[in-house]
């Protein structure tokens, strides 16, 4: 029997259709349909200047806006031949790591209702909004940032900010704790999620997983330290590794990780308080220009810039892997942008998860693949 | 039946009646005392069961580190009456595919199979329903109707989802109906007698939570099942069935859904405060400040009933669900095994007449 | 040092399926190759420099041709490499990925639906994000949005 979990379902966590064959409550086969959440950010974006995209990456995955507008920048700014300040990179860092948080805080939120526990996602959703919080005092958003631009960031911090980021850090640390005690303290938790959307290492290289669930299967790759980018190079932490490739290694993984952008937010929030400077590269227009504005119209952005290239940046973002190319031919717009989004291949690797187990256990698998349909789809 | 065989309230209304309106046969008096009992009851019943919902909300929400219910009426307390509003005069649709007969039948005979036990659960000394010797069974035989209706209601909406979450349930219910009604035993051969009143009186100086805790562990599981709320909530896990068995139910058809849960809700709690915390009665070595008063037993009863059902709020607030191979392998292999260990127990303490910290009891088995 | 090394290897390899090398920012070079040498391209990239994991495969329409990227990554290496390969428009397709690295399987199917790239021996070749039957190729140069003026805003009062 063919079953439709979507796309109006409360497993799907966002746009889609999971088509489960079932044999009583048994998984045989699946077909995930996509495209529901397509909004054609990439053609959009040959249409737009490169400011402008910044707003289409915010809306790429809602619960990680700004790891997606790095990624993107990064990726503008060597098409473009920008160079960013020192600060500038620090900044980036310190809130792709507040994202990672939120996005994980939000995953943890989103996995323990799927698994039917109700506290700990008020628990979750109670933490995650003191950091929408942080971003706000700085950015004016808490889910459409709009902060990053070429060249650099829009704004500074505003003072005090690192001192409240530092007192929220502890207080993180301190419900760490307690969602392990939720979860992992928890029989029944374990007996649902141990053995269970196992991936082993093999099959995640194969079908190009990466992320946690890459991790949780025991494979050390993480590409702020294979192949450091803004200022991970300088910070000091670990890739959180899980040897057992299932469902509770995933939330270990994850967990973890959490951990770990906490210790790299300290280092970076001491770094920023002993090293003003600024925040723009020199030369770069730092308001968005309006759309099609009259050449010559100051907000009229990145004349000086439009030699020709292509840049590629690829970023840890909080799902895993992602990303950009960007090819610029001249002229105003990029001539094409092209983005690999983490889930969307973890999820065309879904079948090798998900088949053999029950029905009831689809949303706790699906939940630890954390999917974000806004970015599958794009 | 006769006047003089009414209980308590239940009398007083036919007397009244019969001082009222002289010369009315004896006969349509006692038809009229019972409809007007019947009608405090069902009216005391409902308000119970909103006033639940709101405690539950409230409660859960201080679990959840939040206020729940707060803007209509003090505290919120208004809130599930708008809510039930909302539902009356919402339209109610049915699937083109569906089949009427059951898809009406099936949620009305939940609602009402369940209101049904409320005529014989007895709430306080006069407050029952007169001699029914087997009150306590015919309270199991119609709660475990449930599956049935749900079921009915279920295959007929004519879903996947529905008929998945109406198998769960059936399974569900069918394995830990099982296990319930061995552990009720221990209490009949504890107490010796199918009448909750009776059980209740047994009562008097120790609750059989004591002696019967292997019992009532079995007898808690079980209801939490039965009444499919979170670790065992998995006919409407709503996660994966979306909402299982009502996921084609809307406006009052759903509401009664919704009630009828909380009613059986209401039912287990009144079923493990009359089996074993000593129904409305307290023990009689506490002060007697505590019992004189008026409507002491109602009183007493109803804190106990709501104090059970917070436990199974804060069971819902802290626990994740179950699968449903995991529930019918701890429901058969677990409950079952446990259950028949506490009637075992049970008769020995009847032979036995003596208790470890409470000392020998002579009343015990008689 | 390694810039030239993975690229030069390869063009020794496959000295006929090789066009160019050249370096690329943030990878060990951007890999030029022939399509009609796709599949030893890919065997060779794989299975002898040790490039697993397969990031993305996007398709690029440069109106007369259509060029094909492949985003390469070597945990051993720890470095990206970037193959790239033009296609004909008017004929454009190319030997599948997946086989070989599955994770290629919804590139290629957003390549196709979008670039009108086809993926020959591709296992289940059909529209991915966009509806079945979608007669258009969204991210090809001719699929216009719209024309700047049309969202001029009107500021006159009527």
């Amino acid at each position: 029997m063919w079953i439709n979990m979507g796309p109006q379902h409360p497993m799907t966590h966002g746009l889609w259709n999971l088509r489960v064959k079932i044999d009583g409550e048994i998984v045989r086969d699946i077909d995930p349909e996509m495209g529901y959440l397509h909004r054609g950010i990439e053609k959009i974006s040959e249409d737009r200047h490169y400011n402008e995209i910044i707003t289409l990456m915010d809306r790429t995955c809602y619960v990680a806006g700004i790891a997606w507008e790095h990624l993107y920048i990064q990726a503008a700014e060597k098409a473009l031949h920008v160079v960013p300040p020192e600060r500038t990179l620090y900044l980036r860092v310190l809130v792709e790591e507040m994202q990672r948080l939120a996005s994980h805080i939000m995953w943890y939120a989103a996995f323990v209702q799927d698994l039917g526990l109700m506290s700990p996602f008020l628990y979750g959703m109670r933490d995650r909004d003191l950091l929408l919080d942080h971003f706000q005092s700085f950015t004016g958003g808490r889910l459409t940032y709009e902060y990053m631009r070429v060249g650099g960031v829009r704004n500074d911090l505003p003072p005090g900010t690192t001192d409240r980021i530092r007192k929220t850090m502890d207080w993180l640390m301190d419900r760490f704790a307690e969602y392990d005690r939720l979860c992992l303290g928890s029989q029944i938790f374990r007996t649902r999620c141990d053995d269970l959307g196992v991936l082993k290492a093999k099959d995640c290289v194969t079908y190009g997983v990466t992320g946690p669930m890459l991790r949780a299967a025991g494979v050390k790759r993480d590409l702020r330290k294979d192949r450091p980018y803004a200022a991970y190079d300088r910070l000091e932490f670990d890739i959180a590794l899980a040897d057992t490739a299932d469902v509770t290694a995933r939330y270990l993984v994850r967990m973890e990780e959490m951990r770990q952008s906490v210790r790299i937010i300290r280092q970076v929030v001491d770094w920023l308080d002993h090293h003003p400077g600024p925040v723009m590269a020199a030369n770069v227009p730092r308001w968005l220009g309006a759309p099609y504005a009259p050449i010559g119209h100051e907000g009229y952005l990145l004349k000086r810039h439009y030699s020709k290239g292509v840049g590629l940046s690829a970023i840890e973002e909080p799902h895993g892997e992602a990303t950009a190319y960007v090819v610029n031919e001249g002229g105003e717009h990029p001539y094409r942008v092209k983005f690999r989004s983490p889930v969307f291949v973890n999820l065309s690797a879904a079948k090798s998860y998900l088949v053999g187990y029950h029905v009831a256990d689809i949303p706790p698998i699906m939940g630890s693949v954390d999917v974000c349909v806004g970015e599958v789809d794009r | 039946m006769s006047v003089q065989s009414l209980y308590g309230v239940a009398s007083l209304i036919a007397t009244t009646l019969a001082s009222l309106v002289p010369g009315v046969p004896g006969y349509l008096v006692t038809l009229l005392a019972d409809l007007i009992f019947g009608a405090i009851l069902l009216a005391a019943s409902m308000i119970n069961t909103i006033v639940l919902i709101w405690y539950e909300r409230k409660l859960l929400g201080r679990f959840m580190d939040r206020r729940g219910a707060m803007h209509v009426g003090y505290a919120g307390l208004l809130q599930n009456f708008a809510d039930g509003l909302k539902l009356f005069r919402k339209n109610t649709y049915m699937p083109s595919e569906a089949d009427r007969l059951g898809f009406y039948t099936g949620p009305t005979a939940y609602m009402v199979s369940s209101l049904v036990i409320f005529g014989v659960l007895p709430i306080s000394t006069g407050w029952d329903n007169g001699s029914l010797p087997l009150s306590l069974l015919l309270a199991l035989v119609i709660f475990s109707f449930a599956p049935l209706f749900i079921f009915i209601s279920a295959w007929s909406s004519n879903n996947k989802y529905s008929l998945m979450g109406g198998m769960r349930s059936a399974a569900q219910m069918i394995a830990y109906e099982v296990p319930i009604l061995i552990a009720v035993v221990a209490v009949v051969v504890v107490s010796g007698s199918f009448d909750l009143t009776t059980i209740v009186m047994e009562q008097q100086n120790y609750w059989f939570a004591i002696p019967l805790v292997l019992a009532l562990i079995v007898f808690v599981a079980g209801m939490l099942a039965e009444m499919e709320r979170i670790p065992f909530d998995l006919p409407e896990a709503e996660a994966e069935l979306v909402e299982g068995w009502n996921t084609e139910y809307g406006g009052m058809l759903f509401a009664f859904f919704m009630l009828a849960d909380y009613l059986r809700a209401l039912i287990g709690s009144i079923l493990i405060v009359l089996l074993f915390l000593g129904g409305w009665t307290l023990p009689t070595y506490v002060p007697s400040a505590l019992t004189n008063f008026p409507l002491a037993g109602i009183f007493w009863f109803m804190v106990k009933t709501y104090l059970v059902f917070g436990v199974f709020v804060w069971v819902r607030a802290s626990l994740p669900r179950v699968r449903t191979d995991q529930l019918l392998r701890v429901g058969w292999l677990r409950m079952v095994p446990l259950a028949l260990a506490s009637v075992v127990l049970a008769a020995a303490l009847v032979v036995v007449k003596c208790l470890p910290l409470i000392g020998c009891v002579p009343g015990i088995g008689s | 040092m390694a810039e030239e090394g993975v690229g030069a290897l390869l063009r020794g390899k496959l000295p006929d399926a090789v066009l160019t090398v050249e370096p690329f920012d943030g990878t060990l070079g951007r890999v030029t190759f022939a399509p009609s040498h796709a599949l030893e391209v890919f065997r060779a990239v794989r299975d002898d420099l040790g490039f697993a994991h397969l990031s993305f495969v996007g398709g690029i329409d440069w109106v007369a041709e259509r060029e094909v990227v492949y985003l390469l990554w070597s945990d051993e290496r720890k470095a990206y490499l970037l193959l790239s390969t033009r296609l004909d428009a008017k004929d454009a397709h190319v030997e599948s990925a997946t086989p070989l690295w599955p994770s290629a399987n919804w590139h290629e199917r957003e390549a196709w639906e979008m670039v009108d790239i086809t993926f020959d021996h591709h296992p289940d070749l059909r529209h991915l994000l966009m509806p079945d039957g979608y007669a258009f190729h969204p991210l090809l140069r001719s699929f216009k949005l719209h024309e700047p003026e049309e969202l001029e805003v009107k500021t006159r009062r009527v």
